[in-house]
């Protein structure tokens, strides 16, 4: 693929919650694909373009931690939002943190480190006269290596930053305890691929296996993808 | 595997053995049978309550499902539910809302008269006349009146013979699970087992989590909306089949529940669930046989309470295998060989209100279990200890609280710990010094705590993450300052106490903590008052012992540097070591032949 990029991304923390398990939140074992997305599109997305996630590598072994942080229990809702807009004025828009607070248990992984895969299409209909492939792998190879990027990645959710690197050459190796962990191998249950935004948000998930360290990534429309 | 999806597995090998309800049913706590004639009069009320126990403790039953009812709206159970629903009677003193009494009772009617209708069994037949005839003013007639009130009921009939449980008479199965098939909710995909089908949309209730709320919390569940994605709502934000969700939920329950287990008494006892800090923590084995033995073990390992001397007998056993790391090479003391690829699953839950949190969720094999909690075993080895079995868990968790009390426990370090003692990884690095603190703030150093922190220096040392060993009993030979100096405190402690005997704040109450963390500060005062104490030892005509505490004064000071043999700090590690170091030097004989004290009253007391 002549417009493919490997992005080496690592961090403290990270926290790429399960659906189920999202109250109280619970980390899957690896990044997911729309995790990965999420973080090249804060380095380069225009509408042109459309990012797909082909593999995922772990450099680092799976551990966890758990953490609790008070957040708040609701948000505000988007009637009360047009009808601020409509009435000129902030009034009743308020959400006190104070009186709404939720303390939330997480499951969170700990030091991670990835090698994300990727490669980008074309959008029809999006492409104006000035769009070509080359345009934007250059404009995300040069983002990348400057450490440019649109708003900060994270692994997961906003408080865990991700740190990125762009991958030119050879993939950075894995830690080396993990070559010999049988971990390497296994089965790591249905993931989320993606959300169907064209299709009324539909979740789309797919049956997650690492082999040698690495997660391959369906296209969303690959018959195995359910949802 | 996912925590989901290792629970339906398991409810699948319940199912296997015919041990947990199908879908649609669960089993509830059910107090008093109602037992009606034909008419539809009640013949008599059964209580199904088990005696003995302090509290009769209810029957558990599998009937049609329960399920969580929010808010005011009544949502009775089908063929049975509580006073309220059943009868129309409340408890006058409990009721607080401004709820009309009889609304639920209404509710309970209407609807079986409609789920009824055209029920031709003779035992719904009486039911649907007693639902008919039935006046809640004659409620104190009923034989044990009093005792039924806000419990569960359901309802007996007989036709020829014993009475029998209405809700098991094949007819009612039948409307229930015409009923079941039809109440099915939004098609979709389940996240759990891959397969399209309907979607639950509430989760049920998992019940037994002390510190939830008694009628259940929800394990999966999205009952604000900060907590919903993409503009979905409740189930459908994390879609799971109605059975999946079945099977989880009673996989759970079941773990939960004192249903499995039978202690040596004969009386149940909970045989998958331990206490773990705040966590309430299940485990779970996967094997094709003995899966049970192997429960069996684990449970003996996370927390050994051994029942009866037999059993603490074998459980030592056991221990002391997986200690000296051969566990399962021989077939154990029940008599199998249990397979070191058994698949196990440990789950820690704590409560949060409405909701239950996954504190830890860990997957091994027994075989790697074993292996860690010899690890884990080793680590905290120390001499003298006052343990015939290695401490359990929340005895560790136990000295790092607040006036030792277990509600005191971090939250966060119960599980961390747990997690490092399963997984073989660094205890957590808050283990070390809360103990520490705790030692400060109350002048205790007893064998868990001086295990506690040997544990934790020998584990980061065995890991690369200390540079020095710490030894497992006195060693004089030792020579880091950290484990010197205690051991010169605990000799200058002594030599007090020979000196004075009890005094009300001995050396060790006014200058324990600065002594560890600021040695130079402390202890060229503490040497100057030595001298005084062997002084009054040697007026007192006890020469020897004065020659010998001087002895030991100057074994404990030769390994320190000549010039500056005190140190203006120490480290965390080697504050650590400073208390190994007092802990074994204080349980050494001295010349007077007096051991420790401490340790005497530890063993009392254990």
């Amino acid at each position: 693929m002549s417009y493919g990029v490997a992005l080496h991304v690592w961090g403290e923390r990270a926290c790429f919650t399960r659906p189920e398990m999202k109250v109280e939140r619970v980390s899957y074992d690896v990044m997911t694909p729309s995790a990965a997305r999420g973080i090249l599109e804060a380095i380069h997305w225009k509408p042109a373009i459309r990012w797909v996630v082909d593999r995922i590598h772990v450099l680092k072994p799976v551990r966890f931690e758990s953490i609790r942080r008070n957040e708040v229990g609701h948000r505000i809702s988007e009637v009360s939002v047009a009808r601020a807009m409509k009435a000129r004025s902030t009034e009743g828009l308020a959400l006190a943190v104070e009186d709404d607070r939720q303390q939330r248990a997480a499951t969170v992984l700990k030091d991670v480190a990835y090698v994300i895969e990727a490669h980008f299409e074309m959008v029809p209909g999006r492409i104006g006269p000035e769009d070509s492939e080359g345009k934007h792998l250059d404009m995300f190879r040069r983002r990348a290596t400057k450490g440019q990027c649109f708003h900060r990645p994270c692994l997961g959710v906003r408080e865990f930053a991700a740190d990125f690197a762009l991958v030119e050459g050879d993939l950075p190796s894995p830690h080396p305890t993990l070559l010999e962990d049988p971990w390497r191998d296994r089965d790591l249950g249905l993931m989320l691929l993606d959300i169907d935004f064209a299709n009324g948000r539909r979740p789309k998930f797919f049956r997650a296996h690492l082999r040698n360290g690495v997660v391959s990534v369906p296209r969303l429309d690959a018959p195995e993808v359910r949802g | 595997m996912t925590i989901l999806q290792s629970l339906v597995g398991y409810y699948e090998r319940l199912e296997g053995e015919g041990a947990v309800p199908p879908v649609g049913y669960s089993s509830e706590k059910i107090s008093f049978a109602l037992v009606l004639a034909a008419s539809g009069d009640v013949e008599d009320v059964i209580d199904l309550r088990a005696q003995g126990t302090k509290r009769p403790e209810p029957k558990v039953l599998v009937v049609p499902a329960s399920f969580k009812r929010p808010g005011t709206a009544s949502n009775p159970f089908f063929l049975w539910d509580k006073t309220s629903y059943v009868l129309g009677v409340v408890d006058a003193a409990k009721k607080t809302s401004a709820k009309d009494p009889l609304q639920d009772h209404r509710a309970f009617v209407e609807w079986h008269l409609e789920m009824l209708s055209e029920a031709d069994d003779e035992g719904l037949q009486a039911l649907l006349a007693f639902l008919r005839r039935w006046d809640p003013a004659r409620y104190p007639e009923l034989r044990h009146a009093d005792e039924m009130l806000d419990q569960n009921v359901v309802f007996m009939f007989r036709s020829g013979g014993a009475p029998g449980f209405l809700h098991d008479r094949p007819a009612a199965r039948r409307i229930w699970a015409n009923r079941v098939a039809s109440s099915n909710g939004e098609q979709g995909i389940c996240l759990v087992t891959g397969e399209t089908g309907p979607v639950a949309r509430l989760h049920p209730a998992i019940k037994g989590v002390p510190g939830a709320q008694t009628s259940g919390a929800s394990f999966v569940s999205f009952n604000l909306d900060a907590f919903t994605s993409y503009g979905k709502e409740q189930g459908a934000n994390a879609p799971v089949s109605e059975r999946a969700a079945h099977a989880y939920a009673t996989a759970l329950n079941t773990l939960l529940s004192k249903t499995r287990g039978i202690d040596a008494k004969g009386r149940p006892h909970y045989a998958n669930r331990v206490q773990i800090g705040d966590a309430t923590t299940v485990f779970w084995a996967e094997a094709e046989e003995d899966a049970g033995a192997a429960e069996r073990m684990m449970s003996w390992a996370l927390d050994p309470s051994p029942t009866s001397e037999d059993e603490e007998a074998l459980i030592r056993t056991v221990l002391q295998k997986i200690e000296v790391g051969r566990p399962f090479a021989d077939p154990d003391e029940l008599g199998r060989t249990l397979d070191p690829e058994t698949r196990f699953y440990i789950l820690g839950l704590s409560p949060n209100a409405a909701r239950l949190s996954v504190r830890f969720y860990l997957q091994t094999t027994l075989g790697d279990l074993a292996r860690r909690l010899g690890e884990h075993y080793r680590d905290l080895r120390i001499e003298p200890h006052a343990w015939t079995l290695p401490p359990a868990l929340w005895r560790l968790l136990r000295e790092t609280a607040a006036q030792g009390e277990l509600d005191n426990v971090s939250p966060v370090l119960s599980g961390e710990l747990a997690r490092a003692i399963v997984t073989g990884r660094r205890y957590p690095r808050s283990l070390l010094s809360l103990t520490l603190i705790r030692i400060r703030a109350d002048g205790e150093i007893n064998d868990v705590r001086a295990a506690i922190v040997r544990a934790c220096l020998a584990r980061d040392y065995r890991q690369g993450f200390e540079q020095e060993d710490v030894p497992v009993s006195l060693d004089p030979g030792e020579t880091n300052p950290g484990y010197r100096l205690g051991r010169l405190f605990a000799i200058l402690e002594k030599a007090q106490r020979a000196a004075l005997g009890d005094v009300n704040a001995g050396i060790r109450d006014k200058y324990f903590s600065s002594a560890s963390a600021n040695p130079a500060r402390v202890f060229p005062l503490l040497l100057r008052g030595a001298q005084d104490h062997l002084g009054k030892i040697r007026s007192s005509g006890k020469g020897g012992l004065a020659h010998w505490f001087d002895q030991a004064i100057g074994e404990a000071m030769a390994g320190l540097p000549a010039g500056k043999p005190f140190p203006a700090t120490l480290s965390m590690a080697d504050q650590g070591r400073f208390v190994v170091g007092y802990y074994h030097q204080r349980s050494a004989r001295t010349a007077t032949g007096e051991s420790d004290d401490a340790t005497a009253t530890l063993t009392d007391e254990a």
